[in-house]
């Protein structure tokens, strides 16, 4: 069936195509060619705007992190609701089924889950095929496992057996990518370390943070995975971080790497409260250190939860949680920490926060590589992109914002001074073209001829934050499921993932140290096709060449 | 009979006990789904189907398991897996008599007897059990210095007064010896790099749950600390997963309003028959072991539709129908203790001759949609 989307603005920057014409989608797929053919269904899109279906490259989902979660706070919708949020009053409005349907409500397609434990990869991958609608991925985390640290011990890298246990890794989780969550910070605190740095020595395995992050980037650039390695690096959320997160950038050697969250990292130490923005500081590193990306993790005001494998960091965080409670959860490599918290516009580090994520954005030169993220639910719950679009993309809402926050946080911050304003199509770089180039996910991000049909349309208006909450059509592999802002047909999508060779020694390797020390063998955990009962559930992306 | 006869017989009759009960359950005001010893697939098609009948999930062996989850909720949770239990801790404190009573090669597990993966301090490691004796030798692990804090004291006390030993506060008991005991104890725990407190929250009140929680979150002020709860029977821990992550909320949820509702009395398998507020059970009993004992006092006329891979004995009006056996009959997804998490077991001895909890379930819900029966619940 030939389907229209007749005579709106298309917004597509990876094909250079900014006006006024139609996109034509048939077998699930966009097709170019079609003249002298009569669509079978027509859809006037006149005066509206058509994209790429959106991708979200880095938000919790799914999996034991998430979900210890929502067993902390299921009162997490409410509260947030009560405070304004645009989120159903309900307990289900995080699940996995409610996820999905607000998701592609909002125009998205695919989302990324950033934090697989490896052990329960089919935890997150069961909850992950509980989502409608849109397709989604997994990151595995490695990195302050012991398996890893031994091969690092001291140093000295045994890289060939780090490159297949990392493929082991990614093939039996069904992961597209990797994580490293503050590179030997979570092992440093089994040893009851409290902070960790950059150049560190993990205890007893005397591997230095660094030394994790590079090899991590050489196994992954090795194994032609296309997604580099998606960092997050030491001292999350610490006044003068931004200095590590350069040194950090620094260390990178040219390899690729991406970043995530990296608002979080963007804070000098200047000023009477010994805490300022290092966004400046940080973009220009970015900016110049070509061969990096990074994710925003915007901050917005209102209740949330923090969830992170940074057990270090969310130990720390305790402290601020509110409501007042926290769970850790001490598991195999780095564990889990979920800490309540209610960002407040009259708090003057908040507010901080707030401005020095926008700031990120409009300070990138290069909009293919800085993304959209809140890094769900840690800056903001995803309900919230609506509004983070529209000060991004109009300067007087960015000033009626301001004007509500400390005198001291306008006069520390610099955004006031920012005019730039991002252009729909600049939009549609961070949060379609860019998110699929990093993934290696080549068949969407555009509308391209041979792309998959995910399409977002949306009506053009002055208000952003209502434009973008509710899409006028989405099509999800060419199925019309969103109509006028609602899910019109649940449908299911795929999950993307990499299948890296390995030499064969490594199963063997893994199955004897799993069976010494859990009494464990690793095809428990070992992620298959039977997670779902869709038989075309997973698909395989190619590795780079 | 010939094998193809007896399987088009048993079709039969498993297509007539699916409609039966598909009515059944279309003209239930507020059915009960309970029992709920199934895998993930199971539970999940549980707690489809009741939320679209506006029904109720229970599960039979979670009520330690939901008290830990309100403490949770109340105030968090600082747990730690079994691996990091078995190889890092230097420092075991087994609270109460059903951790070794539930698993009597739980303390050779902890202590495996060789060396583990690298872990904090240089202590030795060293066991205590707080009110129980020490078992017989053979399930005791070799070598392990171990300290049995027993006596008149209830439990409870055991271990608030171990908590204020811990905290160095002062507590007023009688009995020398076991202060002194107490106090050895709590100077341990304050000297240990790792310390965790095994328990089966079946076992636990509330008030207690907090205490052991509190004194963790006293000693992680200045050492590693954690506890170690274990896992609730029939898949207990993995389907209250999974109804987390379908509904935000763990079992003894009901789906009739419009807001899923969670409450651990009012939401209770036992109460909601006995008081008659649910109409209609289905219950699921589809794993290993002993079958599980339903509760009695059903009233009259409230129609059962039994899920069983056991022998079972049908009540009058009651719809049996025999499923497969997670992890013997079919390949399962249950939550494994020893990775702390969901994993897939494969089938001991596949058998395809009953149909799983989910198939059976998941008919009987086209079968109410496609009859065109039964009201929208919770979302």
């Amino acid at each position: 069936m030939l389907i229209q989307l007749k005579g709106g603005r298309v917004i597509d920057p990876v094909n250079n195509r900014d006006g006024v014409g139609d996109v034509f989608i048939e077998d699930g797929r966009i097709v170019g060619n079609t003249e002298g053919r009569t669509p079978d269904e027509v859809h006037d899109v006149t005066g509206k705007i058509v994209m790429a279906g959106a991708i979200d490259v880095h938000s919790h989902i799914a999996g034991t992190n998430v979900t210890l979660g929502r067993q902390l706070m299921p009162e997490l919708p409410l509260l947030a609701a009560e405070g304004g949020q645009p989120i159903l009053p309900s307990p289900a409005a995080l699940g996995s089924y409610a996820t999905g349907i607000r998701y592609a409500e909002m125009g998205y397609t695919t989302v990324i889950e950033p934090a697989m434990i490896p052990t329960h990869a089919i935890e997150a991958q069961t909850e992950l095929a509980a989502i409608p609608i849109i397709d989604t991925a997994g990151l595995v985390i490695l990195g302050n496992d012991d398996y890893t640290l031994e091969l690092l011990r001291g140093g000295r890298v045994k890289s060939d057996e780090l490159k297949d246990y990392v493929a082991w890794t990614l093939s039996h989780s069904k992961a597209i990518g990797l994580k490293v969550i503050n590179a030997g910070g979570s092992e440093a605190f089994k040893f009851n370390a409290r902070t960790f740095d950059l150049d560190e020595e993990v205890p007893d395995y005397g591997v230095t943070s660094r030394g994790i992050v590079d090899a991590m980037q050489k196994a992954v650039a090795d194994l032609g995975v296309p997604h580099p390695p998606h960092v997050h690096c030491n001292n999350l959320g610490i006044a003068g971080n931004v200095e590590t997160a350069v040194a950090t950038l620094e260390a990178t050697q040219g390899l690729p790497i991406h970043f995530a969250h990296i608002q979080f990292y963007g804070y000098g130490d200047e000023g009477e409260k010994g805490f300022s923005s290092g966004a400046a500081r940080l973009m220009e590193a970015v900016n110049k250190h070509k061969n990096a990306t990074v994710d925003v993790g915007q901050v917005m005001f209102g209740q949330t939860i923090t969830v992170s494998g940074d057990i270090l960091r969310q130990f720390d965080g305790r402290r601020a949680a509110n409501p007042k409670k926290w769970a850790l959860n001490q598991g195999e490599g780095n564990g889990t920490g979920v800490v309540p918290y209610h960002y407040k516009s009259k708090s003057f580090v908040n507010a901080m926060q707030w401005a020095i994520g926008l700031e990120i954005f409009l300070l990138a030169q290069d909009p293919w590589r800085v993304l959209f993220s809140t890094d769900h639910p840690n800056g903001a719950l995803f309900v919230r992109y609506p509004e983070i679009m529209h000060l991004l993309m109009d300067k007087d809402e960015r000033a009626r914002w301001l004007d509500g926050l400390p005198e001291a946080a306008r006069q520390h911050s610099n955004l006031a001074e920012i005019t730039r304003e991002l252009t729909l199509s600049e939009l549609a770089v961070i949060t379609r073209g860019a998110p699929a180039k990093l993934l290696g996910l080549t068949d969407r991000g555009h509308l391209g001829p041979g792309a998959i049909a995910d399409v977002a349309v949306y009506t053009e208006q002055k208000n952003k934050t209502k434009m973008f909450s509710a899409a006028d059509f989405v099509f999800k592999a060419g199925n019309l499921v969103v109509r006028k802002g609602n899910v019109v047909r649940v449908t299911w999508g795929r999950c993307y993932h990499v299948e890296p060779g390995f030499d064969a020694q490594i199963e063997k390797r893994v199955k004897a140290y799993y069976d010494r020390y859990f009494g464990v063998d690793p095809s428990w955990f070992g992620v298959t096709d039977a997670v779902t009962h869709r038989p075309d559930r997973f698909a395989t992306i190619p590795l780079k060449s | 009979m010939s094998a193809l006869k007896k399987a088009q017989g048993r079709r039969l009759n498993l297509d007539s006990a699916l409609e039966r009960a598909a009515e059944l359950l279309a003209r239930a005001r507020f059915p009960l789904f309970g029992g709920l010893f199934t895998d993930i697939d199971g539970a999940t098609a549980a707690l489809a189907l009741a939320q679209k009948l506006g029904g109720v999930i229970d599960h039979a062996a979670s009520s330690g398991h939901l008290r830990a989850t309100r403490v949770m909720r109340e105030t968090g949770a600082t747990p730690a897996s079994y691996g990091e239990v078995r190889n890092r801790t230097d420092t075991i404190v087994v609270i109460g008599k059903s951790p070794l009573t539930r698993d009597p090669e739980l303390l050779k597990k902890l202590f495996p007897g060789e060396p583990g993966l690298p872990r904090p301090g240089k202590n030795k490691r060293e066991l205590i059990l707080l009110g129980l004796d020490k078992p017989s030798a053979s399930t005791m692990p070799k070598g392990v210095p171990t300290t049995a804090i027993n006596g008149k004291a209830s439990l409870p006390d055991l271990v608030a007064l171990l908590a204020a030993a811990t905290r160095e506060g002062r507590f007023d008991i009688r009995d020398k010896a076991l202060r002194a005991q107490l106090e050895a104890a709590g100077k341990r725990l304050r000297n240990s790099a790792f310390a965790v407190f095994v328990y089966d929250p079946a076992e636990l009140n509330e008030p207690v749950l907090h205490t052991v929680l509190e004194t963790v979150r006293h000693l992680v002020k200045t050492t590693r600390a954690a506890t170690f709860s274990l896992a609730a029977p029939g898949n207990g821990d993995g389907v209250n997963l999974c109804a987390t992550w379908t509904c935000g909320l763990p079992v003894r949820t009901s789906f009739a309003r419009k807001v899923p509702e969670n409450n651990l009395w009012a939401y209770d398998t036992g109460r909601l028959l006995k008081s008659g507020e649910a109409d209609a059970l289905v219950w699921i009993d589809a794993l290993e072991g002993e079958p599980v004992e339903r509760p009695k006092d059903a009233p009259k006329g409230a129609p059962a539709i039994v899920l069983t891979s056991k022998p079972a004995k049908a009540g009058r009006g009651d719809v049996v129908i025999q499923v497969g056996c997670a992890a013997r009959d079919h390949d399962a997804a249950l939550y494994l203790p020893p990775i702390a998490g969901i994993g897939v077991v494969k089938a001991a001895k596949p058998n395809k001759d009953n149909p799983t909890v989910a198939e059976v379930l998941n008919r009987i819900a086209e079968l109410i949609e496609s009859k065109g029966l039964g009201k929208k619940g919770a979302a």
